[in-house]
């Protein structure tokens, strides 16, 4: 018995240890990628002269590649469209959980549907739209699109949060003398503040990790880095160092985010699923 | 003082408030008791104006509220949830009002305010303590002190001692009406606990399925209750209601002839009623018309005995003094006697509901 599961315990390992180097592997291609002088590139496998040489010229002058404005623009565009995300959202989703009104179930399945309807199905369309209105390649233009990926996330989330809040909270700040306004930003909202971290840092992520909208609706100036790292690509010779180098870097600032809201991560994903 | 005039609310399929009428005068401590699901937290809630009415008028002070906001009603809730700021320290629960925009006070005088309420609530100790760290009981008190802490026209208090343990039930119920602030105020006291509304309410009104069923004092409510429901929900243990017929000269009959009862019924010979009895008006030795049983069975509530007798087919209880049971046991023949003044009669229970009191000729 004992030696069986014993046996098992190490199977279990085994498998679990062979899962974390096919998840891990094509991570650690990357970093190798990204570290390897050009013309090691496809001479070797593990054994090379490690360089930061693609670091640097991703990071300097990048042979006349903007990467670091492509980086910049993905900042801007994806706080922004989160930031709007959240001034929306969180008022439309306090009101879908706390009142129903005519149309209401209707209006929040239409922004889910939103989620559902694949980017490419309204991206011809979009593309005309925002040649005809100025918006092409626009940081206001990419903030308006990306809200189709960010607000009903928001939306959604943000709701069930409202809605496992019992009302008499509010209820008993209008009592209290506070108005309606009042008792939402000094009751409901400080009470959601976890939830609001978890779900801001998914939309970023979403909105960070966009490829089809700034591939079509953006061409140079508001171009993101999803988009500006497959430049490297191009050209007579591939650079797939600088292209590896360029997707590592453009991982760091989700990748720090979740780092630093960690705490409020996982308190936030696990709220509302037990009742106190 | 709070007036509600045919107030009546739907929750989809299911009538909350059906045509309530109620009237809370100028400085009373009214009971509302009821079952749950009666509609007494909506009852409140309209009064507050958290829930909107879907026919009828809320008055207070003689001003109609309809259209006017919860924060401009002037009256302080307490919740049977306690509604209190998880976030908050219970300081900071209890000042909320003082900084609102309604009710604000200079910080100073809010900080002596509060400790003023606290110390008068026993609570003064725990003020930095958040209210996730409070025992069910000081929570209960916060959510009492957010109520007086501020000024306002009247008290709405939803339940405050039902989630407290017997003992601190009774000795906060003594302390709730031992507050000036409330003995001040006009005061809407919602409870399912008869013997709550009857120590505390200055008038009661028992509410059932939406609608205000009787509003008395507590002397009316006991001596006069509307119907058997009412007359069963008061007085621990409960009424004796004895089925039986009105006789041809205005006397009660049980079915089997066991029990007679000069009641001297205000209805037609025949007519299917029930007799109440408290069982502190049986006794062994008073004076009085007399009725004889056997023991049923005795237990000892400490001074006094209830005793269970068994007359006819019936079983009716009493409570005595120990010393008049001294010796019972059961099979025991006995001897009773009820004063007639202190008969009830009611209408028989009908399908339409509980029945109704009839009067005396």
């Amino acid at each position: 018995m004992t030696v069986r599961k014993r046996l098992l315990g190490v199977l279990a390992d085994a498998a679990l240890i062979l899962y974390f180097v096919f998840a891990l592997f094509p991570i650690a291609w990357m970093v190798i990628l990204s570290l390897k002088p050009a013309n090691q590139l496809f001479s070797t496998y593990f054994s090379f002269t490690p360089t930061l040489g693609s670091y640097r010229t991703v990071l300097g002058d990048s042979e006349g590649i903007p990467f670091v404005r492509f980086f910049v623009n993905s900042l801007v565009v994806s706080v922004g469209a989160v930031a709007l995300s959240l001034l929306v959202g969180l008022p439309a989703a306090y009101a879908s959980a706390r009142w129903r009104f005519k149309g209401s179930e209707n209006l929040m399945f239409t922004l889910l549907s939103f989620r559902f309807a694949p980017e490419l199905t309204v991206i011809i369309p979009l593309f005309v739209l925002y040649q005809k209105l100025g918006l092409f390649d626009t940081y206001v233009g990419m903030i308006w699109v990306l809200q189709l990926v960010t607000l009903p996330l928001i939306v959604w989330i943000m709701r069930s949060y409202f809605a496992d809040l019992t009302p008499e909270l509010e209820q008993a700040a209008l009592l209290d003398g506070y108005t309606r306004k009042q008792a939402f930003f000094k009751v409901a909202l400080p009470l959601v503040k976890p939830g609001v971290a978890a779900v801001s840092l998914l939309a970023f992520i979403f909105a960070w990790n966009n490829f089809v909208f700034p591939l079509i609706l953006t061409s140079n100036e508001a171009q993101t880095v999803t988009v500006g790292a497959l430049s490297f690509l191009g050209g007579d010779r591939p650079k797939y160092n600088l292209t590896a180098a360029a997707a590592l870097v453009s991982v760091v600032p989700p990748l720090l985010l979740a780092l630093t809201i960690q705490r409020y991560l996982v308190r936030g994903l696990s709220f509302g699923a037990v009742k106190s | 003082m709070i007036g509600l005039r045919g107030i009546s609310k739907a929750y989809g399929p299911v009538t909350a408030l059906d045509g309530l009428e109620l009237d809370v005068r100028e400085g009373e401590f009214f009971c509302l008791l009821g079952p749950s699901g009666a509609g007494k937290t909506t009852t409140l809630k309209t009064v507050a104006g958290l829930e909107r009415p879907d026919s009828g008028t809320v008055l207070l002070d003689g001003e109609d509220m309809a259209g006017v906001e919860p924060y401009d009603r002037g009256v302080a809730m307490c919740f049977e949830s306690y509604a209190l700021y998880p976030h908050k320290s219970a300081y900071d629960n209890l000042v909320s009002p003082l900084r609102s925009p309604r009710h604000r006070l200079p910080a100073a005088e809010a900080r002596d305010r509060v400790h003023a309420v606290a110390e008068l609530l026993g609570i003064g100790a725990l003020l930095d303590r958040p209210v996730g760290r409070l025992s069910n009981g000081q929570r209960q008190r916060i959510a009492l002190g957010r109520v007086l802490v501020r000024p306002a026209r009247a008290f709405l208090l939803d339940e405050p001692l039902s989630h407290l343990d017997a003992k601190l039930r009774q000795q906060m119920r003594a302390e709730v009406k031992a507050i000036g602030d409330v003995q001040r105020t006009t005061t809407l006291y919602v409870t399912h606990d008869s013997v709550e509304a009857l120590a505390l309410g200055d008038r009661t009104g028992v509410i059932r399925d939406g609608r205000i069923v009787q509003t008395g004092t507590r002397e009316e409510i006991w001596y006069e209750p509307h119907d058997t429901e009412v007359a069963r929900a008061f007085g621990r243990p409960r009424i004796n209601l004895l089925p039986g017929t009105v006789t041809e000269d205005g006397g009660f009959r049980s079915p089997d002839g066991k029990v007679e009862l000069p009641v001297r019924a205000a209805a037609p010979a025949g007519t299917q009623v029930l007799v109440g009895v408290r069982p502190r008006d049986l006794s062994l030795t008073a004076p009085g018309h007399e009725l004889t049983g056997t023991v049923y069975v005795t237990e000892v509530l400490g001074r006094s005995v209830e005793v269970t007798v068994r007359l006819g087919d019936q079983h009716v209880s009493l409570v005595a003094p120990r010393g008049d049971t001294a010796g019972l046991r059961p099979d025991d023949p006995v001897r009773l006697t009820v004063r007639p003044e202190n008969l009830l009669l009611f209408e028989a229970d009908g399908p339409e509901g509980p029945g109704r009191r009839i009067g005396k000729r």
